[in-house]
């Protein structure tokens, strides 16, 4: 019933037992342990360091953490790409709960450099004493007295950056889980700091408030659904883990066969939901509206690109075996999740809802990656996650700082004619728009070819999803070119929105993602790469 | 094998659990629900105990019925015991789909597990055989800090995460100077305004709980003499009904005097 138990007869208290220690490679998982121990530290500093320092040590300690983090995988995990953090089988390998392999660290290392641009947006103070995008208090009531009087004691929710950290360790876990109680437990890991840093807005607090009550229960139910279909997965292979699972599909035709399909959708749609995926998508743009713009930003690139890796490790490692009965509904779901989000994004006239439903739209891209059942997939796939990721940071950084009486302008009215009194800011967001569309030049085009060159060879069903695809990608470019022509070619008498200067940390960000989109579109090789050759799941 | 013991509570426990677990989903009032959670749980420990797992059974008693349960229903002391949910159809139609698309999962779901066989069951003295995995207690212990340690160990996140959250979403800190005793009555006597304090409330013959409203001498009640969270939520008892049953005896009395 337990393997490796009684393989060691040592003779210890128990009869006849001792137990079997796991074996952990510290050196593989230390990104993640040190993510983690950082964050640990942080609730202390919030603890201890008096509210005068706090800013400062919260935002060093965790910029400095997630520096050594990224360090740490590419000087010392790199060299121990091993499954970890289980007991050894026979035969001296080890069934890990945490598998640190090719796209495990590709990943990772990503998520590492979207939380540091992510932390920089998050830690802007345009000015004030705390971080800028944040409420001084969660818990006073929107507007109240004790909110302004917060405010005036120079109160900040420094809280959000331990909070941040904690998620970015659950997201570092995610794509690399090796068993599916490990993944839920990630799942949740990377989920809860994400519904508090959605309530924590400083600015229209109840949207806010909202926005993450809706997340919080639509994600529990979604988890729910996961939790369910691991269930129905262990019932049918007796194991949680991946390749378990994986080795009891080719036995087929077995009385237990009723429990398969079942428990892949139920994990499927426990995934899906997180990426945002058509019928599971209902949460995205009133999340993406509500929360603080950075973590908007961060939420919006980390947790697809998490959540894809988990994704490609549950399809490539586990279930790769009984895809004809399961891809057909997979790739309908990427079929609507296309047209969906595409289509959505015309009739919307706020820039953070709009860019919501472009990321659903952009889902739906990435899910025909994910169907083309191939290493060149798993590498395209990879390379989208990146350069979306990057493009969608430097967005929603810009966004954050188009203004209007203190309080973001987020109206599409608003952005009218922002392109002749800032050009720089409005150059670079079109730029970014531009790559959100796949236009050449830009590192949407080489993302989208990248994914849909794997599906093009995979088969009828991937050239269907490719010729939708461009379609949907042809209608989101006439909302991008819309935005574009309003903000240089419509005149505005609306003085009142402008451009706030901001600090050095999310100029950093914003040039960074913006610089990256522009070397991905014109120079990817180097990228793509080493996407591909980090492209091997080891099983 | 399965003993008729065994089988016979399994059948009786398991339709009770089951109907207990619809009323959970159907019921309208929160506490019948909570009351319904509470019933699955304590039959899921029984049901433990029957399978020689007394150690999970009574775990499963003290944490769901204990501690969850109690998280439950403090819940529902703040959120009031009258509250029921909304059935206000936001979506029209909405109810409708609802039902035919649970229906239609409930039918798949019915078809694809019901037409599975289930391979024969190993029996509990193999899986509780000392020799080979030492009963249950040492098999939880195996599996907790053996083979699923990690994922024990990074349950340790959620957990901070959640302490964090309750911290920063209810927790105030006291941005201003707490007033002592004494300086609340300096106050009143400088302002001069409730010198004495405000009215207590409840000052009946019948009636002593704090949702009662004193009543001034002409006989209105005072809103003063209750907490104000009780009067915004509307949950002041009216003395009218008191106001009734005083006369009453006010009249017997008279009634006795004058006889």
């Amino acid at each position: 019933m337990i393997p490796a138990l009684g393989a060691q007869y040592l003779g210890a208290q128990l009869p006849g037992v001792d137990l079997v220690p796991a074996t952990f490679n510290y050196a593989a998982l230390s990104p993640i342990l040190v993510v983690l121990g950082v964050a640990t530290v942080g609730v202390l500093v919030e603890a201890f360091v008096p509210l005068r320092s706090r800013y400062a040590a919260q935002v060093g300690l965790t910029l400095a953490g997630l520096v050594a983090a990224f360090l740490l995988l590419v000087l010392l995990a790199v060299n121990h790409q091993t499954a970890t953090a289980g007991l050894k089988v026979l035969g001296g390998a080890v069934l890990g709960s945490v598998i640190i392999d090719g796209p495990a660290l590709f990943l990772q290392g990503t998520i590492l450099v979207f939380a540091i641009l992510g932390v920089l947006t998050m830690a802007e103070r345009l000015g004030g004493v705390g971080a800028d995008a944040f409420t001084p208090m969660g818990s006073a009531t929107p507007g109240s007295g004790q909110e302004a009087l917060a405010l005036r004691a120079g109160s900040m929710t420094s809280e959000v950056f331990p909070l941040t950290l904690f998620a970015v360790a659950g997201m570092m876990l995610f794509p690399s889980a090796g068993d599916l109680l490990t993944m839920f437990i990630s799942l949740e890991v990377l989920s809860l700091p994400l519904y508090l840093l959605t309530g924590l807005a400083r600015r229209r607090r109840l949207i806010s408030q909202e926005a993450s009550l809706k997340y919080f229960l639509l994600g529990a139910f979604s988890s729910a659904f996961f939790l369910f279909g691991t269930a129905l997965l262990y019932g049918y292979s007796g194991s949680v883990y991946l390749p378990d699972i994986a080795a009891a599909i080719p036995q087929g035709g077995s009385e237990l066969n009723g429990l398969l399909v079942p428990g892949v959708f139920l994990v499927a749609v426990g995934l899906l939901f997180k990426v945002g995926a058509v019928p599971f998508h209902s949460w995205i743009p009133d999340v993406y509206q509500g929360a603080p713009t950075p973590v908007t930003g961060f939420m919006a690139a980390a947790t697809k690109l998490a959540a894809f890796g988990a994704i490609l490790r549950v399809v490539y490692v586990g279930i790769e075996s009984a895809r004809w009965q399961w891809s057909p509904a997979i790739a309908v779901v990427a079929i609507l999740t296309m047209v969906v989000g595409a289509v959505l994004s015309v009739t919307q006239t706020d820039v953070k809802r709009l860019l919501a439903y472009s990321s659903i739209a952009h889902a739906g891209f990435i899910l025909v990656g994910v169907l083309a059942f191939d290493r060149t997939g798993v590498s395209g796939v990879m390379f989208y996650l990146v350069s979306y990721g990057l493009t969608t940071i430097a967005a929603f950084a810009i966004v954050g700082l188009v203004r209007a009486d203190g309080a973001e302008a987020t109206h599409l009215s608003q952005w009218a004619g922002l392109g002749r009194r800032h050009p720089w800011t409005a150059g670079t967001f079109a730029f970014l728009l531009l790559a959100f569309a796949g236009i050449p030049l830009t590192s949407g085009f080489t993302a989208k070819f990248a994914v849909f060159e794997p599906a093009l060879r995979s088969g009828a069903t991937g050239t269907i999803m490719v010729v939708v695809g461009l379609l949907a990608s042809a209608v989101t470019v006439f909302v991008y070119v819309r935005i574009i022509v309003l903000m240089y070619f419509t005149d505005s008498q609306n003085d009142a929105v402008a451009v706030v200067t901001p600090s050095v940390m999310t100029t950093i960000a914003i040039t960074f993602g913006a610089a990256m989109t522009l070397v991905l579109g014109v120079w990817p090789t180097e990228l793509l790469q080493l996407s591909a050759s980090a492209s091997q799941f080891l099983r | 094998m399965t003993g008729t013991g065994e089988a016979v509570g399994f059948w009786i426990l398991g339709t009770l659990m089951v109907v207990a677990a619809l009323g959970l989903v159907f019921v309208r009032k929160a506490v019948h629900a909570a009351l319904c959670m509470a019933f699955v749980m304590i039959n899921l420990g029984v049901l433990y105990v029957m399978e020689q797992a007394e150690f999970l059974g009574i775990v499963q008693i003290f944490v769901y019925t204990g501690a969850v349960m109690m998280l439950f229903l403090f819940v529902l002391m703040l959120v009031g015991i009258d509250s029921s949910d909304s059935i206000v159809e936001t979506i029209k139609g909405q109810r409708v789909a609802g039902y035919v698309l649970g229906l239609g999962l409930a039918v798949v779901m019915f078809l694809a597990l019901g037409s599975i066989t289930l391979p024969a069951t190993k029996g509990l003295e193999a899986v509780n055989n000392p020799a080979d995995g030492g009963g249950n207690i040492s098999g939880v212990a195996f599996l907790v800090f053996g083979k699923y340690v990690w994922a024990f160990e990074l349950t340790s996140a959620l957990l901070i995460t959640a302490a964090i959250g309750a911290m920063v979403l209810a927790h105030r800190q006291r941005l201003t100077e707490k007033l002592s005793q004494r300086e609340w009555s300096q106050r009143r006597v400088r302002e001069n305004t409730y010198v004495a304090g405000l009215p207590a409330p409840g000052v009946y013959a019948r009636h002593n709980a704090v949702d009662t409203p004193a009543l001034l001498p002409d006989g209105t009640p005072s809103e003063l003499s209750v907490s104000r969270v009780l009067v915004s939520r509307d949950q002041v008892a009216t003395p009218i009904t008191f106001h009734a049953a005083e006369q009453a005896i006010e009249a017997e009395i008279e009634d006795g005097s004058a006889r």
